[in-house]
């Protein structure tokens, strides 16, 4: 594997406030990359400078061939919507073809396969505006991938979209990623990561915490965590001496074992509580080592 | 450079395609003249007054008994008229003889009770006349003026000067001069005003080049303050929606605003081009009629004209373009760059505010100062090229001075451009604006 993209002691200050603080990491090609972190851990922040938007204080960025035209490979899409609103769609898209210097009848071609593809054939003359926040969306994802970049960088792209289409992006994502292509992927939603990443690092108060193979990651916390699904009250549950940490949703939980703790008493203390569906010892969830990572110090600020 | 050829061609097609492009192609022009030739049918349409003339000594009614049509029929010839007093107004007299009695007031009271009549009864009079009955002899005999405004000075005038003229003629032909030599003494001599170029050419209907320069005037500044504002809400637009992270990551900001600047002034040509197409073409049509109202419009249609509206219309506009343009890029919100152009503008306004005195004194020292500043140049130069002869050195200059703003202009632009249009929600301090306008 080769890198792509290469961050190196990143520093970016806005005022009194160390937006980033030394951000460093690789990004392999044909990977999907995840940069996870709480609003404001400097996510954006980082993808803006990767993108040219803003110039870092110190550190230097590379891609691959990182010259003038370097830029025309890489497609990005910004955190909040972008787009023209009184343009209409396909003709937006062309544009936004056009400044990555892509244009002419194979541009349009792509251009209506992919407003077929994403259910939006109907409103190509309509302008932006016209459309629901969700389809704004779409607009602006096929923006992103028309002009055929080989380094993909998205800020949050599920945002506003609902299940159907979540899981249209996250089938999408999965086939560029089988086309050769790197994908960058800026997320504050753990279970997405989770489901997609390849890679993941994990931004906290502008600097990495945690980073690697996601698998790797997950192991190196070890098999101490239980996943549970049941019917019933399970409140009771984060007050087990055997618990270090509950998180509780309605008719699951995810329970982080104390020290040495044998999750067979936590079964036993359910009997006549709770009906289980599920009952499994495995590795954490990203969203566990999240949560475990910058929510100490996170529950100790809200205190 | 495709790049730029792609944002010039959107920020073109998504301005001309607005209504507001449109109406203002085709109704400015209109609405300019309009602004000028509206008051003058609305006041020659409300001119009609009705007098009453209490005549003392019974021997002016011939004066008086017809219906006295305005001095300039013709609003064309009124707006060579160039003083707004000189509006065409008709009068309609009642007249009274009233030398048989010893005082001709008893005579005038009912006229006067009429002054405050009703409006719509029809009797209402807008002005008395009193002539006195020792009018042709006595030394100190006065007319009296009764009216309910003191300012109607134009019927004042009129039926002053006809009484006077009425009076003389009575005078003169008491000592046995014939009327024929009555005529003759008392012809009135007009007075037309004549414009004499340097190359001795003369034209005539002077007082027009007013008017006109004042339409052209327009027509080349408000496309600027217009499309200027358009390009700074754009700007802010572009930046609040943050499209610019997706245009800043394609190109470089200086492509981006170099193609942003061409496309506005693409769009300015365009409705400059169809403006000029109109009046040329009304000009033509228009010109025959014209010139037997008295009113030589080829004078002003010269092809010079073109190309020096052209010329400075696209000089202005550039540099107006770029001063919207850093407002643009400075701020976050339309208001803040409003409140902040405000100022601005009105500092930009300096030539179209002493227009007057620029038009009336094209070669004074402050017309050729301005003629020659910075932002000033192209407005005052144009206006001086329109209604007088400067030298060539002058324009040239005034050329000069404004490609030299409109370079240090868009240099600026482009580096607060680089700076502000990526700086959200809160100002660079000086250091960083620095050290950014360095890498920029």
């Amino acid at each position: 594997m080769s890198v792509v993209l290469s961050v190196r002691d990143v520093v970016k200050t806005f005022g009194a406030v160390r937006a980033v603080d030394g951000v460093s990491f690789t990004v392999q090609r044909g990977t999907i990359t995840g940069l996870l972190g709480r609003n404001g851990a400097g996510k954006t922040t980082t993808i803006r400078m990767i993108t040219g938007v803003f110039f870092p204080d110190a550190g230097s960025i590379e891609w691959l061939g990182s010259d003038r035209d370097a830029r025309d490979r890489i497609g990005y899409l910004p955190e909040e919507r972008g787009l023209y609103r009184q343009m209409k769609v396909k003709e937006h898209l062309l544009f936004l073809a056009e400044i990555k210097g892509k244009r002419g009848g194979s541009v349009v071609a792509d251009a209506e396969r992919w407003l077929k593809r994403f259910e939006l054939w109907d409103k190509r003359d309509a302008k932006v505006e016209e459309l629901s926040k969700g389809n704004q969306q779409k607009v602006q994802l096929i923006g992103t991938l028309l002009h055929d970049p080989e380094l993909i960088i998205l800020d949050e792209p599920q945002s506003g979209l609902d299940p159907v289409n979540m899981l249209l992006v996250r089938n999408l994502l999965r086939e560029l990623k089988d086309e050769g292509r790197t994908i960058l992927l800026s997320t504050h939603m753990m279970a997405e990561a989770e489901r997609m990443a390849d890679e993941i690092i994990l931004v906290h108060k502008g600097k990495v915490v945690l980073s690697g193979g996601l698998d790797a990651v997950r192991d190196s916390f070890g098999k101490n965590t239980l996943h549970i699904d049941y019917e019933g009250d399970g409140g009771f549950l984060e007050h087990l001496p055997q618990v270090k940490r509950a998180t509780i949703v309605p008719n699951g939980a995810e329970i982080s074992l104390a020290d040495g703790a044998d999750p067979q008493k936590i079964l036993e203390a359910t009997i006549g509580k709770l009906r289980i569906r599920r009952f499994e010892l495995a590795a954490p969830s990203l969203e566990e080592i999240f949560i475990e990572q910058v929510g100490a110090e996170t529950m100790e600020a809200n205190r | 450079m495709n790049k730029m050829f792609a944002v010039i061609k959107r920020e073109y097609l998504q301005a001309v395609r607005k209504k507001m492009f449109i109406f203002m192609t085709l109704f400015l022009p209109l609405l300019m003249t309009g602004l000028f030739i509206v008051p003058i049918i609305i006041a020659g349409g409300l001119g009609g007054k009705k007098v009453a003339v209490v005549d003392g000594t019974g021997a002016l009614r011939d004066s008086f008994s017809h219906h006295i049509a305005p001095e300039v029929p013709d609003p064309k010839k009124a707006l060579s008229g160039g003083s707004r007093g000189e509006l065409p107004q008709s009068l309609d007299v009642e007249y009274a003889d009233a030398h048989s009695v010893s005082d001709p007031a008893t005579i005038a009271r009912p006229y006067l009770a009429r002054l405050n009549a009703d409006k719509n009864s029809g009797k209402r009079l807008d002005a008395v006349l009193l002539i006195p009955a020792n009018a042709f002899e006595g030394n100190d005999a006065k007319m009296i003026y009764y009216s309910r405004s003191s300012a109607d000075l134009i019927s004042l005038e009129r039926l002053g000067s006809i009484a006077n003229l009425a009076i003389q003629r009575q005078r003169l032909a008491a000592r046995g001069i014939p009327p024929a030599v009555i005529d003759t003494l008392t012809r009135r001599v007009p007075v037309d005003s004549v414009q004499l170029s340097r190359t001795g050419e003369q034209k005539k209907g002077g007082d027009a080049t007013f008017v006109v320069s004042f339409i052209f005037a327009g027509l080349l500044l408000i496309p600027s303050f217009i499309y200027g504002l358009e390009t700074m809400r754009g700007i802010v637009q572009e930046k609040s929606e943050r499209i610019v992270e997706v245009l800043v990551s394609s190109m470089t900001p200086r492509e981006l605003l170099t193609g942003k600047i061409l496309g506005v002034a693409s769009v300015g040509l365009t409705q400059v081009a169809v403006w000029l197409t109109i009046i040329a073409a009304a000009g033509t049509i228009g010109a025959t009629a014209a010139v037997q109202a008295g009113f030589n419009v080829s004078q002003f249609l010269r092809p010079m004209l073109f190309v020096y509206f052209i010329l400075f219309f696209l000089l202005g506009y550039l540099t107006f373009v770029c001063i919207y343009a850093i407002a643009g890029a400075a701020c976050n919100t339309d208001k803040e760059a409003q409140q902040l152009v405000a100022p601005i503008q009105f500092v930009m306004m300096v030539p179209w505010i002493i227009m007057f005195a620029i038009i009336t004194n094209p070669d004074s020292a402050t017309s050729v100062a301005l003629s020659m500043m910075p932002v000033y140049g192209p407005l005052t130069m144009f206006v001086r090229t329109l209604v007088s002869e400067p030298p060539v050195w002058h324009i040239v200059v005034s050329i000069a001075v404004s490609l030299v703003t409109i370079c240090v202009f868009f240099y600026a632009t482009a580096k607060i451009f680089r700076v502000g249009i990526l700086s959200y929600g809160k100002r660079p301090t000086i250091p960083e604006l620095w050290r950014w306008m360095k890498v920029a």
